[in-house]
């Protein structure tokens, strides 16, 4: 079978295949997927308080203790959890609200400018300081930080779909559906959703990657979810305890765990782009 | 997200930093301390420089090496004399009288005279702001009897007015400050006439406030010529600065953990301060089920106290047996108040008498607080053991002091910073209608003890009735107890002579402790 034989999909996933940082990626983002949702089988929820605190890493302690005594490995693996779930359903909302203003904008004429002004004016806010606002009147809470995050993240979303629908609403097959007496609805449907969904599915991983940052920054300055960890909270509780500066161990971890995901996250979308880009391939 | 990029970078920044203490400043050198510069580091700017509206610890550090107080307290908490040599009352209790020293001067050349001290406790009283005019609500009118001679006429006795007043009240200059149309809102931002053992001289916003030392101090010239406030990020970049020998001093209360790590350092000493106010939980009465006392006895028997003294404070705090008199105040201690025990079955056997089941309750703190955050989720873990759920809120300060006011809450985990006279401060928080009566107690057997020991004029009298308050408290559960913080202050080895006095407000900072500072050897 050659090349030319294969669907475009196939060609792609062919191509991704090859790659081996993309393969890495993909790897390790599973391997944090498996720890977030088995994370009740891997180590028992991080509570109470033990005596052996700021113990560094051992047999007994993977990954060291707390000034509180609890385990740091026991709190980075509930908080892949935490961290990722904020990622994903924040990059989930910010990718909807995204794909409907994105789409909107390039189909309807008429409203492509209030809603381009309206993405513009949100791309210019401060966005730190706005979220560190909302997040603080609304309480702290793993639900506010999501929506908190996604209401700050579509714009950009919405940017990159607008742009790629905009190359598809001339196309003829389009003008053809309008002529046959297509509803926008079945239009937007049928045409524009599956030609912007590879930019969205880069979107996605991008999107949750930049929410886990951010996650981890919101909690780091104290507005996390005190009932949960995430590795922000973990950072945050290092740094408040003042034992920041002589345990490496409370925040390496946590550390790493946030870096794997941000650095795999980016490679997988930058594999999947070139595999996806046919012009590399010759 | 650049933030979150930034924090990145630091942790594995941090995480690279060695471990063991001393061996990252690599010079064995540390330079002698001299008498020319005393370097304390702090975490904030000053706000206000007007100190009577003023608030926050850094704005208190700074002002009250400029503007002096009547008096001072003793390691022990006892008052002892500042601008004020005598004080006392008459007979009937409805009048006051403090003798000034004679040997104080502004630094633009007047005497302090008892005209400014009037001026200062009336501005006050007119005006009614800071944390002042909630406590002398008593006094009718001040007046000056000499130039060293001030008279309170009083009201209703009152026995915590002279406490009161020498603790809180700054003295400043009326030639000054009586230009202004409102004291309250008068900035004083520059220019500054003080009478402090140090004066104001220059201020770098963001960075440092240099102090200069007043040769002429009344009660003795300070050892050191200048006295300088550094300003940091936060506690642990202080503390990297002091191992430096960048600072001789940090002015913020060391964490526990860090504490106990410093405890070791030859370069470093601490000094410990108890704390004037304590730790605790407070159950809102006024929503049910919490009315009932047996389910605050049971919330009571539910807390594990020891370990959160031994864990989240490291040992630097004390029991104070779950009664308001702490130890801080050996003049009106309680030695037959127990504390609650730990006792997740007898909270259960409260409950089931109480005929509560399934009881779920928030709880309020402010999350920027190391201790409190640190402890919350211990309080939350052992009242599972009872049965009992606990869902933590911890909230941004402002909006956890809104709640605090609203007392829109059930339990309310805080500290009080500075109680210094039991009377005073037991009126405020326990009695009917009371400024920080967070608890909404309204009991009159508690009212009528609590005002019968604020008319009394001496410790010893009020000691009677204050201690029947305390037990009520201690029996209703309107207060819960936790601890009495020890503080550690850390300073260069470097340097001696402090005095230090309680709570975080004087620790080793007040005026007659860095007069006495000097270098060691």
């Amino acid at each position: 079978m050659t090349v030319a034989d294969l669907t475009p999909r196939q060609r792609t996933w062919s191509a991704f295949r090859r790659n081996p940082l993309g393969m890495v990626s993909g790897a390790v983002l599973l391997l944090l997927a498996l720890v977030a949702v088995c994370a009740p089988l891997i180590a028992p929820f991080p509570e109470g308080y033990g005596a052996d605190t700021l113990q560094p890493p051992s047999g007994a302690h993977w990954f060291g203790t707390d000034d509180i005594g609890q385990d740091v490995f026991a709190q980075v693996v509930w908080g892949t959890r935490v961290s990722m779930a904020v990622g994903v359903s924040a990059s989930v909302l910010a990718i909807v609200i995204g794909l409907l203003i994105g789409v909107s904008a390039a189909y309807f004429r008429r409203l492509d400018t209030p809603l381009g002004v309206l993405v513009d004016l949100s791309l210019s806010l401060p966005v730190l300081p706005l979220m560190i606002l909302v997040a603080a009147l609304a309480g702290p809470s793993v639900r506010t930080l999501a929506v908190v995050i996604a209401l700050f993240s579509w714009p950009e979303v919405a940017r990159v779909v607008r742009s790629q629908a905009l190359a598809i609403v001339p196309m003829p097959f389009v003008s053809a559906a309008k002529v046959v007496g297509g509803s926008s609805l079945w239009i937007v449907r049928k045409h524009l959703l599956p030609g912007v969904v590879p930019v969205v599915g880069v979107s996605v991983v991008l999107t949750t990657s930049r929410a886990v940052l951010a996650e981890a920054g919101l909690s780091f300055l104290g507005l996390g979810d005190p009932n949960s960890w995430s590795w922000g909270t973990i950072l945050h509780k290092a740094q408040q305890s003042g034992s920041l500066a002589s345990s490496w161990w409370t925040t390496l971890f946590p550390s790493v765990a946030i870096l794997l995901l941000v650095l795999s996250t980016t490679l997988l979308s930058v594999a999947y782009n070139d595999a996806r880009n046919h012009r590399s391939d010759t | 997200m650049r933030r979150a990029l930034a924090l990145l970078a630091l942790a594995a920044l941090t995480a690279c930093a060695p471990s063991v203490p001393g061996t990252s400043t690599g010079g064995s050198s540390q330079p002698a301390a001299s008498t020319d510069r005393l370097t304390i580091g702090t975490t904030a700017d000053v706000v206000n420089y007007n100190p009577l509206v003023g608030n926050s610890r850094t704005d208190s550090w700074v002002t009250s090496l400029m503007y002096p107080h009547l008096t001072q307290m003793d390691e022990t908490g006892k008052r002892i004399p500042y601008l004020a040599t005598e004080w006392s009352y008459a007979e009937d209790g409805k009048s006051a009288t403090v003798k000034l020293r004679d040997d104080m001067t502004w630094s633009d050349g007047k005497p302090v005279t008892a005209d400014d001290v009037v001026f200062s406790v009336t501005a006050v009283q007119k005006e009614k702001f800071g944390v002042v005019a909630g406590l002398i609500t008593a006094l009718d009118k001040a007046e000056a009897v000499s130039p060293t001679e001030v008279k309170f006429a009083l009201s209703r006795p009152d026995g915590t007015f002279l406490d009161n007043v020498g603790f809180w009240l700054p003295i400043v200059p009326k030639h000054v400050f009586e230009k202004a149309p409102s004291v309250q809102k008068f900035a004083n931002d520059s220019d500054w006439v003080s009478a402090g053992p140090f004066k104001l001289t220059k201020v770098e916003r963001g960075q440092r406030y240099i102090m200069e030392r007043v040769d002429d101090f009344g009660p003795g010239k300070p050892a050191v010529k200048e006295v300088v406030f550094r300003v940091f990020p936060d506690v642990n970049t202080e503390v990297l600065a002091l191992r430096n020998g960048e600072i001789d001093m940090i002015g913020n209360v060391l964490p526990p953990a860090t504490a106990s790590e410093l405890k070791n350092d030859p370069k470093i000493k601490l000094q410990q301060v108890p704390s004037l106010g304590w730790a605790h939980l407070q159950y809102n009465t006024k929503h049910k089920p919490l009315d009932d006392v047996r389910v605050r006895q049971a919330l009571a028997h539910a807390v594990d106290y020891e370990a959160i003294r031994n864990i989240a404070l490291k040992g630097f705090a004390k029991s104070s047996n779950s009664s308001v008199l702490t130890p801080s105040q050996p003049d009106y201690v309680d030695p037959s108040s127990k504390e609650y025990t730990f006792d997740p079955e007898l909270s259960k056997q409260l409950l089931a008498q109480a005929g509560v089941s399934g009881l779920s309750l928030n709880m309020i703190y402010d999350q920027a607080d190391p201790n409190i955050a640190r402890w919350a989720p211990m309080v939350r873990d052992a009242a599972k053991k009872a049965g009992i759920t606990i869902k933590l809120q911890g909230l941004e300060r402002n909006t956890y002091l809104d709640k605090t006011q609203k007392r829109d809450f059930d339990i309310y985990a805080g500290s009080w910073a500075v109680m210094d006279n039991p009377p005073a401060n037991l009126g405020l928080a326990f009695k009917t209608g009371g400024f920080i009566n967070y608890a909404q107690v309204s009991d009159p057997k508690l009212d009528k003890l609590i005002d019968q020991a604020q008319r009394a004029l001496s410790p010893a009298e009020a000691k009677a009735p204050i201690q029947e308050a305390a037990r009520i408290i201690h029996d209703q559960v309107y207060d819960n107890v936790l601890y009495v913080e020890t503080f550690n202050i850390a300073h260069s080895a470097t340097w001696t002579g402090f005095k230090p006095m309680p709570s975080e407000l004087l620790s080793i900072l007040n005026p007659l402790s860095l007069a006495a500072a000097k270098p060691a050897g």
